[in-house]
């Protein structure tokens, strides 16, 4: 089993202490700060190296534009039946090599890196080096502090006031910023759906609840350390959902319609403006995206996501 | 025994922690329907052919139709035909 740990707890003690190494200048080699931004370095590393995957699935959802007409088919032709509709629509996206789902990948990826982390920093609390935290730095992590809480302490392990107030902290933060991606994804990122999937959507609103409470039970036994790292990625979820959703959004969906009316309305302005020759401003605008005429189309039948 | 507790630990999570992210995998059945069929069709060795399915479900991959028990009828076209 060590075989297959070690590289791991070498790649994130690695990376963490390269961070701090760099960051050792500025803020001084004890400091919590350094080690608290030295963790948060390899949360922005790994989320960067994921960034192409993210493009990727993006790309593809959008590819699926030009796939609508047969999406409307499968869906009218199987109205009654979930999973030959669920079926054909993934035959469909196969034959067209574009897949707008996201697989369980980005996760996965994540999960050992996200244990290896959890080791490592318990083994600071412990004294037990772990790649190359030893020596010198175990001993400084092992003092160092993020807002008067060693980092290598968590709720449960611990009976200093301040370790506990600054998890709860954390893990409220955690629970928020879960809470307000999943909410904007779910208000304006998602194709308005029909009323066969409203169950699907109650189902959501109730996890949309249950989780951050799932974060907390769960949080209580995690390191200051780790739950940096959750915070931070979170952020980042977040931040990245909010520029697509902003600026990419996908066809159907409310933030969607925003975007073309917002373009539109600004075209109409320039139009006015220069003393409008120009055809039809909205033509312009939506060429970008692929067919016009489609888009139109999308509003009253917005594709389906949800297979399950 | 061990099948009845791995199934119950994929049934639990397709209850209460699935459903609250967005859909995602790129296959049908998803991959968790996928291990439920196949641990509870092929025991031990279901379990590796869920792990394999799991690795298969990548951002490389384009997914598609692909059970661990094949039903009766079953193609790769989709019958709406392509453009």
């Amino acid at each position: 089993m060590n075989t297959i740990l070690n590289p791991l707890y070498n790649l994130v003690s690695g990376v963490i202490i390269l961070f701090h190494k760099a960051l050792t200048p500025i803020f001084g080699k004890d400091s919590g700060v350094t080690w608290a931004l030295s963790i948060i370095g390899l949360v922005i590393l790994i989320r960067i190296i994921l960034i192409p995957l993210f493009v990727k699935q993006i790309k593809s959802q959008r590819a699926l534009t030009a796939l609508q007409p047969q999406m409307k088919a499968i869906q009218n032709k199987y109205k009654d039946d979930r999973q030959k509709q669920s079926e054909e629509m993934m035959k469909l996206y196969k034959e067209h090599k574009t897949n707008p789902l996201a697989s369980c990948f980005p996760i996965i990826a994540q999960a050992p890196i996200f244990f290896a982390l959890f080791t490592v920093l318990n083994g600071i609390a412990r004294n037990v080096p772990h790649g190359y935290l030893k020596g010198d730095y175990l001993v400084s992590a092992a003092q160092a502090k993020f807002f008067g809480a060693s980092i290598s302490q968590s709720f449960l392990g611990s009976s200093d006031t301040t370790v506990k107030i600054v998890t709860v902290i954390l893990i409220f933060i955690m629970s928020a910023t879960t809470f307000t991606t999943q909410r904007q994804l779910m208000v304006k990122g998602m194709p308005k759906m029909d009323s066969s999937n409203n169950m699907m959507l109650q189902q959501q609103k109730i996890m949309l609840y249950l989780f951050p409470l799932i974060f907390a039970i769960s949080g209580v036994n995690f390191p200051v350390g780790v739950l940096i790292y959750w915070s931070t990625t979170n952020f980042w979820t977040w931040g990245q959902q909010f520029y697509v959703i902003k600026r990419n959004p996908t066809p159907g969906s409310p933030a969607y319609e925003e975007l073309q009316r917002k373009r539109a309305h600004k075209a109409k302005e320039e139009n006015r403006s220069k003393g409008g020759t120009v055809i039809d401003p909205e033509n312009t605008e939506l060429g970008q995206n692929g067919q016009e005429g489609e888009v139109k189309g999308q509003r009253k039948q917005p594709k389906k996501k949800k297979k399950r | 025994m061990m099948r009845t507790v791995t199934i119950t630990i994929i049934k639990l999570y397709q209850k209460w922690i699935s459903p609250a992210f967005p859909a995602r995998c790129k296959y049908y059945p998803s991959c968790s329907s996928y291990a439920t069929s196949a641990i509870s069709h092929y025991g031990l060795r279901g379990v590796g052919m869920s792990m394999w399915r799991l690795l298969r479900c990548n951002p490389w991959s384009h997914g598609g139709v692909d059970y661990a028990v094949k039903p009766f009828t079953s193609n790769d076209k989709t019958s709406v035909g392509a453009i």
